[in-house]
């Protein structure tokens, strides 16, 4: 597959470059543009970011490998970033992966063979408030997970509805 | 004028100053991993810490605060500062570690920090003897660690380049490396990937570090995490000696140091100077090790009825004398070179001079194109300047191919001519052809009379670089007629002091059977009974500062002294453009 970037892409990316006062800046944004593009930043996706913005390869590809959120080989179009550090996998975070691991018969790393998901074991993602919890794609949070919640989640995925926005309120104290 | 205080001690200073290259110019020392004086300094090792602070001044009256026992008070800087990236101001109070117990505790536990996922390989690692970590460790290090718990495990032996292998797991990420790509050769090549404890550098995928400067990567890697192709796991450096001399693969002349162990060159590095390549040399430069050790021509070769042939000194001295009789003076053709030395090119001048033989000519060897602005340049020779300095006749190949058909005796020195394609083997048939060279070539092998001459690492001789700087080789290699031992300007290893014939790791083939080409000439002379003396490079350079005008005033003391000398650069420039 070739990857190129539209006219409108590099509008946008015009647009972001002049946000900046030197181009480095600029890395990070145009490789969201691109993952969101393309799915995913592979080496050869890195190379066209480079070059558009007439960056090092190199650096580009270190900005890359230091954000997991960034994704270095193509993923499932769903990627579910399961937390089991501390608070997850103290309030049950390996049962809700080996969970989502026997639903999608594959082990975490893994893409299922539909291309649909892919399984992430992910450090804090800093909702240990609303923990065991996960992240799709880099955006929402589903928070205090259940079997029952995962077996919703993963019907709704399939059918292309993402989960919503879930505002989870913290117990207050009541007579003050 | 500004003055800070070290350690108690004060002292002035004027300009601008970092404290850490302030106290190493002082001949003091503060441990440091990543900072480079010709780079950029990121403070990322975090191993330079020192205490900082001011005295405390009252503001009105001007004076300096005292305390309970008449002291200056300091207002101490909250933290502790890394000393290679902190600016010198009037007034300021620098403690190190030799006075600051605190100091010398953070720079304790930094190390303990940057050991834990280091691998404890040192006894099979190339860098041991030579290794900033392995030294400070000893010096400022804890005892043990306390980590107990499993090293992360990273790639290693990463082929990064055709030159370069990579260790992640010694690596502790100081960055001098990119630093290097980006700042000094800006190929930007590398760069840190992964993060925390996964860090290493690496090139983007799919993309080699075939930077032409690549391996002085290996030379500031601080730790034993880039090693160069060629030389990894050839030798500790405590068994090799190190020599200064000059690189002969170019016209920068390049300061380096040839790394020997029995009599063989195993590596050269570059040496610091500041007016000709700062601390950095070309990757070509480094592979041309290979050159003082293969391929040398030991003893003199003769023609025979078309082969040549091993054959003795005194033969050849015979041989060329009854040959040099058989022509005319006029018919000489002596060819001096830029890949020879002043002293050299020099020796063969007089020797023309003495039999009335038309004085040196010579060719020079350019490829158009290479010169990059940095350490390379067009011209190959290291001496195209002291040729014309020397005051040669510099001969385009067309005018040097008609010369050599007139010739009835050639001379050649070192030049290639055959393989440079300026001349033709067929040319050199029916006149008698000598050439004095260090390793085989086609010329040499077409030739008559081929005289071993001893390389830049068995001599010492000075060669002018291209902006007309004069600086000399030291002897690092053994001939057959040297000895280390006795040749007090040699420097000796601990397997040449202790090595001794009858021990396996000595071999007395790797001294090779040459002579400096002015010995040679002036045994020659000696026999041809209009003797000549040209004993050594230094005495020959004397000679020469006193009898030619653009040497004036050159001696070796003086090269050394100043690790070469400029020669009058108008002359040089003006010689080069006609």
């Amino acid at each position: 597959m070739k990857y190129e970037f539209s006219e409108e892409d590099l509008k946008e990316i015009d647009a972001i470059k002049a946000k900046y006062p030197e181009v480095m800046p600029a890395t990070l944004p145009v490789l969201w543009l691109a993952q969101n593009k393309f799915g995913h930043v592979n080496p050869e996706v890195q190379r066209l970011v480079a070059s558009t913005l007439g960056l090092p390869e190199a650096h580009v590809h270190g900005v890359v490998t230091f954000y997991t959120q960034y994704y270095e080989e193509e993923k499932g179009t769903y990627v579910l970033d399961v937390c089991t550090c501390l608070t997850c996998q103290l309030c049950g975070g390996y049962e809700m992966l080996e969970y989502f691991e026997e639903k999608l018969g594959i082990k975490q790393g893994e893409t299922t063979p539909d291309g649909r998901f892919t399984l992430k074991e992910v450090e804090c993602l800093g909702a240990c408030g609303y923990a065991p919890m996960m992240q799709v794609s880099n955006e929402t949070y589903v928070n205090n997970l259940t079997k029952e919640k995962v077996d919703k989640l993963l019907d709704d995925l399939r059918q292309d509805k993402k989960p919503e926005h879930e505002k989870v309120g913290m117990p207050q104290r009541k007579n003050i | 004028m500004p003055e800070i205080f070290i350690d108690g001690q004060r002292y002035e200073f004027e300009g601008e100053h970092r404290v850490l290259q302030f106290i190493q110019d002082l001949g003091k020392e503060v441990p440091f991993f990543c900072y480079h004086p010709a780079m950029s300094a990121p403070a990322n090792c975090r191993q330079c810490f020192v205490k900082a602070g001011q005295y405390v001044k009252d503001r009105e009256t001007g004076e300096y605060e005292l305390d309970e026992e008449g002291n200056r008070t300091i207002r101490w800087f909250p933290k502790l500062q890394t000393s290679c990236n902190l600016q010198m101001v009037d007034g300021m109070v620098i403690h190190t570690q030799e006075t600051d117990e605190q100091v010398a505790r953070a720079q304790k536990d930094t190390l303990e920090f940057l050991l834990i996922n280091h691998p404890l390989d040192c006894p099979i690692c190339d860098q041991a003897g030579e290794c900033p970590l392995q030294i400070q460790t000893y010096k400022y290090g804890p005892e043990g660690s306390r980590f107990e718990v499993k090293k992360v495990h990273r790639p290693k032996r990463v082929r990064l380049g055709p030159r370069v292998i990579l260790d992640a797991e010694r690596c502790i990420n100081c960055t001098r490396c990119v630093r290097f790509t980006d700042e000094i050769s800006k190929s930007h090549q590398l760069t840190i990937v992964q993060r925390g404890d996964n860090n290493f550098p690496i090139t983007a995928p799919g993309r080699e570090f075939d930077d032409p400067y690549s391996l002085n990567t290996v030379d500031i890697c601080p730790v034993g995490a880039l090693t160069a192709a060629d030389f990894r796991f050839k030798a500790r450096v405590w068994e090799m000696n190190q020599t200064p001399s000059i690189d002969m693969t170019n016209g920068k002349g390049t300061n380096i140091d040839l790394w020997t162990r029995d009599n063989i060159v195993l590596r050269i590095t570059p040496r610091y100077n500041k007016e000709v390549n700062d601390h950095w040399m070309p990757d070509e430069a480094r592979t041309a090790y290979t050159l003082f050790n293969e391929n040398r021509i030991s003893r003199p070769l003769q023609k025979l009825d078309g082969e040549q042939v091993l054959s003795s000194w005194n033969n050849a001295y015979a041989t060329l004398m009854e040959q040099l009789e058989e022509v005319k003076p006029a018919e000489v053709l002596l060819v001096g070179s830029p890949h020879a030395s002043v002293e050299e090119n020099y020796a063969l001048a007089k020797f023309a001079n003495l039999n009335g033989y038309r004085k040196p000519v010579f060719l020079r060897n350019e490829e158009k194109g290479k010169a990059d602005g940095f350490l390379l340049t067009d011209d190959l020779a290291p001496n195209t300047n002291g040729c014309i300095l020397l005051g040669f006749d510099e001969l385009t190949p067309a005018e040097f191919s008609a010369e050599a058909e007139k010739a009835g005796l050639i001379i050649l020195v070192h030049d290639d001519f055959i393989s440079r394609e300026v001349l033709t083997a067929g040319q050199l048939d029916g006149k008698y052809t000598v050439i004095f060279a260090s390793n085989h070539t086609k010329t040499t092998k077409a030739a008559d009379l081929v005289i071993p001459v001893t390389t830049a690492a068995e001599h010492a001789a000075s060669y002018v670089n291209v902006e007309g700087r004069i600086q000399r080789t030291f002897r690092a290699k053994e001939t057959k007629y040297n000895k280390r031992r006795l040749d007090m300007e040699m420097s000796e290893g601990r397997l040449d002091r202790y090595g001794t014939n009858f021990d396996n790791w000595v071999n007395e083939d790797n001294k090779i059977d040459c002579l400096p080409l002015w010995t040679f000439i002036s045994n020659l002379t000696g026999y041809m009974g209009t003797e000549i003396t040209l004993e050594d490079g230094r005495l020959i350079m004397s000679e020469i500062a006193s009898t030619i005008d653009a040497f004036n005033g050159v001696s070796y003391a003086k090269m050394d002294e100043n690790s070469g000398i400029q020669l009058d650069t108008e002359k040089v420039s003006k010689k080069v453009e006609s």
